[in-house]
């Protein structure tokens, strides 16, 4: 007797496992940086412009395709074609290399939160030196923050040749992370349903107090204000109006936001056709699928505000202690009264000292630091520095800092977290819909060796190299491959299965007919835009030359540029290699064996 | 401190001067006894050894009331046996654990339930065979005998097998 295929409880638990899978850490760090980069306000045009043509069909697409195919990728583009097999074992590919390297994040993550339960918080203060004299020297040089990161958390050596070994404290973190993811997928649907309801509202949660309390912090609008100003609008006489159509002028913009959208949404990892294929057929699929991307875009835009404010929360910080600085270094040299320099009069002062007292302010000229709000608010800060280094900083100066950063860390980890459901889940179904192991092996036990699998792998990314390999797998194990995935996804379902057939097929699921707008993106523009983002990408690696990586140099404090080694290229060049080749050598293989096959049996008279 | 055991200082014994309009001023302490100043290294490690009782009495810190050329003593870091983290992570380890072990365990124990299912709904039948079968909560059995007549249009013995 055939099992019946598993099922979420109920709707409201698919859109939710969407929804954890899809908003995740790159609408916290990322999101917010582009903002910054792209003026702003105006780059919320083509983003909106982006997630109608491209977000929302590819979504409605691959969650079609799971509920139609109910099977996970492997097995659902083996039955639109058999030649397209490759494609669902490259997702798979894609998605094992993608789970290996994001639990890390879990495990920083993990980190930090049990940090917090100190005072004063560890990455706020520097350590002293051996000899309790004065402060270590890689601290002063750096900030406390920074030092907390690169040498408490990742131990990171100069280079990436350097190796070095495992450090047992991220190790013992990353072992933590894969327990408790293992402990969410354990079970299946059953499991993941109920743990759904947690990773995606939770963090919503704390974004709404974090909005709260960031919006009442002091300095928080000088962030604000910076987020919604288009670039240049300070420095230049030209209107506001012209500027903001300026920045629409720039293509990478567009490419930017595109490329947000494409891979905030998580397609073509094979985890939204995983959840999706266990949704009762019946199910509104182009209804779930809207209010997806909708929730996903909204909440980009929700956490940029919430970092905007923090953004500015710790500039006027820094550049209040900045001018407090050189209001004291004044003041001691040229013994004025307490209480006289202050913020307003102290360029006033400053022009009096230096007509009255020429050569002693010379003097102490050179010590002064020019202090500017734009500077201080201009480091755009996107990915784990963001997190663990420009949030650190701001939640130091708030008070009560530990639950500040309780609750911070404790919505990473949600997040992290329900990204990666998703992530195993693309792994786990395609092996569970495959009879030959399910029949050897209990649910439990695949999922217990899949973790086991990528945990021990995941074991490279602990090493004091380590943060430099975690670099090298995001920046190049799912870009290029996710393209040209869901190229031939579009492709496939369009003019290889038939656009006409999955639509009666759509029809005659969920009883609803395909609107045209659906059909016009996925046969024409959707395709041709991932066409565009695909040779951008392609000759902007080829124009780079050699790839460069930011190495951290504890003598001078700060991160300098570096070329990757030969033997890290070739790591690139395998990532993605592996999983792009799959398509064409299992079509190729299929070919192959069908021609034996028609060889063997002779032709039925 | 065993400065003072010897010599009983005064206000009148500090002396004043370059006093500015900043609250900074330089100052000697005479010794009462031999009238000449006390020599500035003794001066700065007896400051050293009571900065905080200077401190509290101004209600100010190491970093409002600074002494030139003497630097403040850095705390020397608190450093617990057992560091506070792994406390914290050996909770959370073993309750994870815990609950995994639990799902496992029960997981396990409902398959073993299933397969031993099937075992006893063969038993089952066989006690059926003995019990009086009910459709529509009228036994079976007396519906052959009593009620209804046989529609001899259907029932023809000669032709209820078609040959082969």
């Amino acid at each position: 007797m055939e099992k019946a295929r598993p099922l979420w409880a109920n709707p409201l638990q698919f859109v939710f496992a969407c929804i954890s899978y899809a908003v995740g850490l790159g609408n916290v760090w990322r999101f917010p940086y582009l903002c910054q980069m792209y003026g702003g306000g105006s780059f919320l045009v083509p983003y909106v412009m982006m997630l109608m043509v491209e977000g929302m069909p590819l979504l409605y697409l691959e969650l079609a395709v799971g509920q139609r195919m109910r099977q996970g990728s492997i097995g659902a583009w083996r039955t639109i074609s058999p030649y397209l097999g490759g494609v669902g074992l490259a997702s798979v590919v894609v998605s094992f290399f993608l789970s290996t390297y994001y639990n890390i994040i879990n495990a920083w993550a993990f980190w930090y939160l049990f940090h917090s339960f100190q005072d004063p918080l560890p990455w706020s203060v520097c350590p002293l030196n051996d000899n309790h004299t004065g402060y270590d020297e890689e601290c002063e040089k750096a900030s406390s923050t920074q030092y907390f990161w690169y040498r408490k958390t990742l131990n990171i050596s100069p280079s990436i040749q350097d190796s070095g070994h495992v450090q047992w404290e991220p190790a013992l973190c990353l072992i933590l992370a894969w327990l408790v993811v293992y402990l969410c997928i354990l079970r299946g649907t059953e499991s993941t349903g109920k743990v759904v309801y947690f990773t995606a509202l939770l963090p919503y949660c704390v974004l709404l107090i974090y909005l709260v309390r960031g919006l009442t912090l002091h300095g928080a609008t000088n962030g604000l204000a910076y987020m919604f100003t288009p670039k240049g609008w300070f420095s230049s006489p030209v209107p506001c109006l012209a500027l903001q159509l300026e920045q629409l002028a720039n293509p990478k913009a567009w490419i930017n936001a595109a490329t947000q959208i494409f891979f905030s949404l998580g397609l073509g990892f094979g985890s939204l056709i995983a959840f999706a294929s266990y949704n009762e057929p019946s199910n509104d699929c182009q209804k779930h699928a809207i209010i997806v991307s909708l929730i996903n875009s909204s909440t980009s835009v929700f956490a940029s505000i919430v970092t905007f404010s923090i953004y500015g929360f710790k500039a006027t910080f820094n550049y209040e202690s900045c001018l407090n600085k050189v209001i004291l270094l004044l003041t001691n040299s040229f013994d004025l009264e307490d209480g006289f320099l202050t913020a307003s009069n102290l360029e006033q002062v400053k022009g009096y000292l230096e007509s009255t007292f020429p050569d002693k302010y010379s003097e102490v000229l050179p010590q002064m630091k020019n202090c500017s709000l734009q500077s201080e608010l201009a480091t755009a800060v996107q990915g784990t520095g963001l997190s663990f280094i420009v949030y650190t900083e701001a939640i130091k100066n708030m008070e009560v800092s530990q639950l500040w950063s309780v609750l911070y860390f404790f919505m990473l980890l949600m997040l992290g977290i329900g990204s990666m459901l998703g992530n195993t889940a693309a792994i786990l179904t395609p092996l569970t819909d495959n009879k030959v192991i399910s029949s050897h092996l209990p649910k439990e036990a695949i999922s217990g060796l899949v973790c086991l699998v990528n945990c021990v792998i995941g074991l490279v990314f602990t090493m004091e190299a380590g943060n430099y390999w975690f670099d090298i797998f995001n920046d190049y194990a799912a870009t290029l491959s996710l393209l040209l995935i869901v190229l031939v996804e579009t492709i496939a379902v369009c003019y290889v299965y038939g656009l006409r057939r999955f639509e009666g097929d759509l029809k005659a699921m969920t009883g609803r007919t395909l609107n045209w707008y659906w059909k016009a993106m996925w046969a024409g523009v959707s395709p041709l835009l991932i066409i565009s983002l695909f040779v951008f990408y392609l000759s902007d690696y080829i124009l780079t030359g050699t790839l460069q990586y930011q190495a951290w140099d504890a003598s001078q404090g700060q991160l300098v540029t570096k070329d990757y080694p030969p033997y890290a290229l070739a790591v690139i060049g395998l990532l993605v290699a592996s999983s792009i080749m799959c398509i064409p050598l299992v079509a190729l293989g299929t070919f192959i064996v069908r021609c034996l096959k028609r060889g063997d049996t002779p032709p039925v008279a | 401190m065993y400065f003072f055991s010897t010599i009983i200082c005064r206000i009148s014994h500090v002396l004043l001067c370059n006093v500015t309009q900043r609250v900074s001023f330089w100052f000697v302490v005479t010794d009462p006894s031999k009238n000449h100043t006390l020599p500035a290294v003794e001066i700065q490690s007896a400051i050293r050894m009571n900065r905080n009782r200077i401190n509290n009495a101004f209600f100010l810190n190491d970093q409002t009331l600074e002494f030139l050329k003497i630097p403040s003593t850095l705390a020397p870091p608190t450093d617990p046996s057992v560091p506070i983290w792994i406390i914290i992570f050996s909770v959370i380890f073993c309750i994870v654990i815990v609950a995994v072990l639990l799902l496992i365990l029960s997981g396990i124990r409902q398959r073993r339930r299933k397969s031993k299912g099937p075992s006893e709904v063969d038993d089952t039948e066989d006690k059926c065979e003995n019990m009086i079968t009910i459709e529509n909560g009228i036994p079976c059995d007396p519906l052959d005998m009593k009620g209804g007549h046989i529609n001899d249009a259907f029932m023809t013995e000669d032709e209820r097998l078609t040959p082969l």
